[in-house]
């Protein structure tokens, strides 16, 4: 599905990624965990194609495209989603066109027919009851004046419509109340399948609890410096990053 | 003692005297009628008047050059049928039609008289010989002369065959709006149109009028529409004005909306401009009441190589009175727009509170806009705020948008038109507003 290949990342001539290397395999979930600052949310920014982003070096292969190649519309509709840790407030679009437009544009893309009104209100129906938003959002502006939670809410409501192959969660639950934050894993476990993948980016393992990954990586100092399965997340829970910086600092003094 | 002032617009001038005496020839026995009398002194005070120049602060950033060189006609048009103005008709509104072509009242396409609920629309020429209305009009007609110094208000004195006085009565909750459509229908010869419209609310009554000026397709040409309202609102009162335009490539528009508002009246102008190689606005409000509301809305749209200047003022003589203005504009290709938005807090409009913003997109290198809030406050008890913006897109919001797979034109497209319509949205008759979207939507796909 995706293959990360040393990949170097400088943003106004700063390098944030020093060689990334990561496979993930279709039904796969990635949790990447790492301090602030270590380049998480860069790498989840640069699959999604912000131009903000120099990449120096290195490959990204995804479904066997060079998705360095492809445009930001072009990755989305070849399946690449981003919830964003921030979502834009757009005064004047209102969530319920712009959804619509999102869905067909994707669907047109993808050489599907585009829906109609009648399907299209089934569809929306169906996927807000997925993540129990509430119905009046649609009728405001995009994100404007939603609550933290309401803008979660609503990246996955986007992401439940538009059934990306690559989901990827940008430190999603940052914020997040105990119900918010049930509602995000909630999403996410009924849309896992052994066709889509995710990469979820976090600071914290509470998330982890409820979205249990297959791999987790830490990622400091823009290197994935510790792979392993859940455990590694519930360790770092307990024992904090410093253990890591530590390992890895004393390893570079070396 | 004399004093030689070079006119560069003599020869302009001339050219319209001309052409009144030769729209006067036509007359025959309507040469003594008050309205012609009124006319005849409109183009005689023409001669101590000039037409402004850039030296002039208030037309600074426009020329009226281009609008005087023309040679042109007035008052021909083509007779219509109902399909040629089907198109600008607005789906689902209920409303009195009443249509111009060239300036030229379209009788069998309008609807005139005194209705029902309140709203009389008659001809300004009939006004004048009517008891009910004759003093207030000729009232209305001579102060146009007599504090008047703008040229183009003289020059629609002068010409404007087929005014109209829009009359809510007293207590009138007029539920049906006017709808006055321009067309313009420019033929070889360039044309001049010219309209004027009294529109008076009377005390505790309440009126919309709509106003749509469109180029009949087909029909590219010069032209220049002289367009003047004057609109008194009394005691109570309470007026929507909406001014929706798309002229031509080649059309000029110089736009007077001048209002007075008595005490606890309300005033909302809804305009929209989209069209004309070169159009000016001007909407000026003088409050004589206190408990007034008065709302500027205004969105603009210029590409290729237009210029739409929008210049408006709100004139606060009294305390206790409220103004809230939102004019929001894009200006693409080689396009130029001008704001100018002045507000006066005289001394005594104690307790004034006066808002204006004015944002603006640029989205090419070579259009430009030019945007001056011009607040005058001598009150010292007042809330006042003005805010004028000059910007892009917003990446970050192009960015989002396309990271759901919008298409680059069409996630900029989406988010131009978020930006016009906050302007738009406050149109209070819904069928009025979603016909505006439905302009500014071609106008995007053009």
């Amino acid at each position: 599905m995706l293959i990360i290949k040393n990949l170097k990342v400088a943003v106004e001539e700063k390098e944030i990624l020093r060689g990334i290397n990561l496979e993930v395999k279709p039904g796969e979930v990635h949790a990447i965990m790492g301090p602030n600052g270590s380049g998480k949310s860069t790498l989840a920014n640069v699959l999604a194609g912000r131009e903000d982003y120099e990449v120096t070096d290195g490959a990204i292969q995804y479904q066997g495209h060079d998705l360095l190649e492809m445009e930001v519309d072009e990755r989305a509709q070849a399946g690449i989603f981003l919830a964003f840790q921030y979502p834009v407030e757009i005064p004047g679009v209102s969530t319920a066109t712009f959804l619509k437009s999102t869905v067909n544009a994707v669907r047109k893309a993808q050489g599907k027919e585009e829906l109609n009104a009648v399907q299209m209100l089934k569809l929306m129906r169906d996927k807000i009851k997925m993540v129990g938003m509430d119905e009046r959002l649609l009728q405001r502006s995009l994100n404007e004046g939603f609550s933290g939670g309401e803008k979660k809410r609503s990246e996955m409501l986007q992401m439940a419509l538009l059934e990306p192959k690559l989901g990827i969660l940008d430190e999603t639950d940052s914020g997040l109340d105990i119900d918010a934050l049930r509602i995000v894993a909630e999403a996410v476990n009924q849309l896992r399948s052994p066709d889509r993948s995710f990469i979820i980016v976090t600071h914290y393992q509470r998330l982890l609890d409820y979205i249990v990954p297959d791999f987790v990586h830490v990622l400091y100092n823009g290197r994935i410096v510790k792979s392993g399965d859940k455990n590694l997340a519930l360790q770092l829970e307990d024992k904090g990053y410093d253990w890591i910086k530590e390992e890895v600092d004393s390893l570079t003094a070396m | 003692m004399s004093t030689i002032v070079q006119d560069r617009f003599a020869e302009a001038k001339a050219r319209f005297q001309t052409l009144f005496e030769a729209g006067e020839s036509q007359l025959n026995g309507h040469r003594d009628h008050p309205l012609h009398q009124f006319r005849r002194r409109a183009i005689h005070f023409l001669e101590g008047v000039n037409f402004p120049t850039r030296r002039d602060e208030e037309w600074k950033y426009t020329s009226v050059n281009r609008i005087l060189q023309p040679e042109y006609t007035a008052n021909e048009a083509p007779r219509l049928s109902q399909a040629d103005i089907e198109p600008f008709l607005i789906p689902g509104l209920d409303c009195h039609l009443l249509v111009f072509v060239n300036g030229v009242f379209q009788e069998n396409l309008s609807q005139t008289g005194d209705f029902s609920d309140g709203l009389s629309v008659i001809d300004i020429a009939s006004a004048l010989s009517d008891e009910k209305y004759q003093a207030s009009t000729t009232a209305y007609l001579e102060g146009l002369l007599e504090s008047q110094s703008d040229a183009f208000k003289i020059l629609n004195a002068a010409f404007a065959h087929h005014g109209l006085l829009i009359h809510a009565g007293k207590k009138a909750i007029v539920e049906k709006p006017a709808y006055l459509l321009h067309l313009a229908a420019p033929g070889e010869k360039a044309s001049f149109n010219n309209h004027m419209n009294l529109i008076i609310a009377e005390p505790s009554s309440e009126l919309s009028v709509i106003e749509g000026l469109f180029e009949l397709p087909g029909a590219e040409g010069t032209y220049f529409n002289n367009h003047l309202n004057r609109i008194h609102i009394r005691e109570n009162a309470h007026i929507h004005h909406y001014r929706l335009q798309r002229e031509g490539k080649e059309g000029f528009l110089v736009s007077n909306v001048d209002i007075e508002q008595d005490g606890n009246s309300t005033f909302s102008s809804y305009a929209l401009d989209l069209g004309g190689r070169l159009v000016r606005n001007n909407l000026k409000t003088k409050l004589n009441g206190s408990g007034t509301n008065t709302n500027y809305w205004g969105a603009y749209f210029a590409k290729g190589e237009q210029h739409i200047d929008n210049h408006t003022f709100i004139d606060h003589a009294v305390p206790h009175c409220i103004s809230n203005e939102l004019y929001k504009g894009i200006v693409t290709d080689k396009a130029s727009g001008v704001f100018n938005g002045k507000v006066l807090v005289r001394k005594d409009a104690q307790k004034t509170n006066a808002f204006q913003q004015n944002n603006n997109l640029v989205l090419s290198d070579k259009a430009s806009m030019d945007t001056k809030p011009e607040l005058e406050i001598f009150a010292d008890d007042v809330r006042c705020s003005h805010g004028a913006t000059i910007g892009q897109l917003d990446e970050s919001a192009v960015f989002y948008l396309r990271s759901r797979g919008l298409p680059d034109a069409q996630a900029r497209g989406m988010l131009q038109h978020a930006f016009l319509y906050e302007a738009i949205e406050n149109m209070k008759l819904e069928e009025v507003r979603l016909f505006a979207e439905q302009l500014v939507h071609h106008k995007f796909e053009e």
